[in-house]
């Protein structure tokens, strides 16, 4: 178990991992998302209420639960930044904030294309869009303070506080739409009860979260990896790989 | 970084409440000493506030409507740049350093150091809440509202500010930075604040605003220093 | 006990004093209506104050949807099965706005206890079916109906 763990602290370990499930995870996260956008916008009925409009759910719904679910996954890389010090959790949350930042964004935009011909606006300040511009601030300051400290160790642990402290804003999202009678309707999938719209609806848009998740597993560890080649570009590995197999390897690198 | 001796546990036994008066008296002594400073996050707080009637429009009606609202922003903004010297002297001296090593608490220290910080910068501002209030035309009961929500919430500033201070503490631009940091967590405590004055406005019970404030108040009094400390160190172990 | 582990537990007991006086605020806070929203059994009792501008909202009443001919007037009753209340608006109602359906509208009550509103917003549950779903619901009992929309 901690010889995973410290195995799991080592970037080359992870470079080498990293790059042997890659192929899967974009592949199948591929396969879902056209099997997932071509049965949610083309076979999935329309709503009775709605007519096709609802159908940006299909985008809606996986972008703004990974946003959330990305910075929960960044404070607990923050939590092991600060308790075992280890590299590769701050590297994760140097990747990954660009990319909830962008996950955010198009969760806000997706919502306003879909609140005008629904609610009848594009923006409205309740609750719930407040929360979660608030959390596209907050992504926005992890970036901005992980590109200002220069020193790698400290960098790690200023964004790590940082992000826990920015953390209570996860449960304010997620309740919001109960402890207020907001204009947004509550969560269409809750942990305990069945998902409030027939199998022929969720079903793609489960398969969509599905492949969103994968996706920003293959975003992830690509963004990962760069970071890794530039943290570690001095090391004798790295150069290695960019000096033998040149090709390959900066093929991989760009994205 | 010199290394100090530290302490064998032993001696750490030392009072903490003569030591944290101590912190209390040096840092009023020294923004004392530097009075200034002080004043000029004070003359921004006029300053923005009369933009808003000369920018936007002088109306009474506008200002009633918008006053506590204009007050909170203002008093948000300041408390911004008044956060930039809350520990920077103490680190440009090395006196963080020396504070880091003390026996008492890191937390317990700053506690009290964001509290005479606050003193000295949200008290003022609260002072000065009820002579802008009649120049934007707000009536008394809005005013004496509007003030005991910046009596609680200014606090609550400093405090969740600390963290942003923390962090910058020795970066090139970290005023800009703070900011970013910063007006994000800010955003509920200025939500309940103006929301308690709209209230009190419309007629409706405002316990439930003052409440909410207060519940702030105590956590950011109870959680805030952790992450204030946290950010310390690292910033000091960086220099 | 050691002088360390004593400062130690202080605070933690201080942390704990603090976030149980929290918790009770928020509790205390959240008894009361704290976002300016009101339903109309709510404004039936007379709570919502008048020329404040607040949130009302529920389900237009079937049949009660009433046009002006020359203008873009429109009135109509927002019930929660309980009570209603007439609203006014001017202006174009968004595309899902039908009787039978939940709304929420910011404005003012006047002293008639009309409520007259500048922004009318259809709201939609958590609830999605597809039509012929929704039809033979609708067929099937009235009850289902109105808890579906």
């Amino acid at each position: 178990m901690w010889q995973f763990f410290h195995k799991l602290g080592s970037p080359k370990w992870f470079y080498g991992i990293a790059s042997r499930f890659m192929p899967w995870l974009l592949g199948s996260s591929l396969l879902l998302m056209v099997a997932g956008m071509v049965w949610g916008l083309a076979f999935a009925p329309p709503d009775y209420l709605q007519g096709n409009s609802y159908r940006i759910i299909f985008i809606h719904v996986p972008t703004a639960f990974l946003a959330q679910s990305a910075y929960v996954m960044m404070a607990v890389a923050g939590i092991v930044t600060l308790v075992w010090r280890m590299k590769l959790a701050d590297v994760f949350v140097k990747a990954v904030a660009p990319v909830g930042a962008v996950l955010t964004f198009l969760a806000l935009f997706t919502g306003a294309v879909w609140g005008k011909p629904t609610w009848g606006t594009w923006w409205i300040w309740d609750a719930r869009l407040t929360s979660m511009l608030i959390l596209l601030f907050l992504y926005c300051g992890v970036i901005a303070l992980g590109n200002a400290i220069a020193d790698e160790k400290s960098s790690a642990r200023a964004v790590a506080v940082l992000v826990l402290v920015g953390v209570v804003n996860i449960p304010i999202i997620k309740y919001s739409v109960e402890w207020w009678n907001t204009l947004h309707q509550p969560a269409t999938f809750k942990l305990t009860e069945k998902p409030s719209m027939p199998p022929e609806m969720w079903v793609p848009l489960l398969v969509m979260v599905l492949a969103l998740y994968l996706f920003f597993g293959w975003i992830a560890c690509l963004r990962m990896q760069n970071e890794i080649l530039y943290r570690e570009r001095r090391s004798s590995w790295v150069k290695a790989i960019m000096g033998t197999g040149n090709a390959r390897a900066s093929a991989k690198v760009t994205d | 970084m010199l290394k100090l001796p530290r302490l064998t546990p032993r001696q750490e036994s030392q009072p903490v409440l003569p030591a944290l008066l101590g912190v209390l008296r040096r840092d009023l002594l020294a923004n004392f000493r530097r009075r200034q400073e002080l004043f000029n996050p004070l003359i921004f707080f006029v300053m923005v506030v009369a933009l808003f009637p000369l920018g936007v429009s002088p109306e009474v009606e506008f200002l009633r409507q918008s006053g506590a609202g204009i007050l909170w922003v203002a008093a948000l903004l300041s408390t911004l740049l008044s956060l930039d010297h809350l520990f920077r002297h103490d680190f440009d001296e090395g006196v963080l350093e020396q504070m880091l090593l003390q026996p008492q608490p890191l937390y317990l220290m700053v506690l009290v150091k964001v509290f005479s910080h606050w003193l000295v910068t949200g008290l003022p501002l609260v002072l000065m809440t009820p002579v802008l209030g009649v120049m934007l035309h707000l009536d008394g009961n809005s005013i004496g509202y509007l003030c005991l929500t910046l009596l609680v919430g200014t606090p609550v500033l400093s405090f969740i500010g600390a963290i942003g201070a923390a962090l910058t503490l020795g970066l090139r631009s970290a005023g800009i930075l703070l900011s970013l940091l910063i007006i994000p967590l800010y955003i509920p405590v200025l939500i309940f604040g103006t929301g308690t004055v709209t209230a009190v406005a419309a007629g409706l019970p405002v316990g439930s605003y003052i409440a909410l404030l207060g519940a702030l108040l105590v956590v950011a009094i109870t959680c805030a220093p952790f992450a204030t400390a946290a950010a310390l160190r690292i910033s000091v172990s960086n220099s | 006990m050691h002088p360390q582990r004593k400062r130690r537990l202080t605070i933690i007991l201080f942390l704990l004093v603090g976030l149980g006086i929290a918790v009770g605020l928020v509790t205390y806070a959240f008894r009361q209506n704290i976002n300016l929203f009101y339903d109309p059994s709510q404004i039936a009792a007379g709570e919502a104050p008048a020329d404040v501008r607040i949130r009302a909202g529920g389900m237009v009443e079937e049949g009660s949807v009433e046009r002006d001919p020359d203008s873009l007037l429109v009135s109509f009753n927002v019930t929660d099965f309980k009570h209603s209340v007439t609203m006014q608006y001017t202006g174009i109602l968004p595309d899902l706005f039908a009787e039978g359906q939940g709304i929420v509208a910011m404005g003012k009550m006047n002293n008639d206890g009309v409520f007259v509103a500048d922004q009318v917003l259809a709201k939609h549950d958590e609830n999605y079916m597809p039509p012929e779903v929704a039809k033979a619901m609708k067929g099937k009992s009235p009850a289902a109906d109105t808890s579906t929309n």
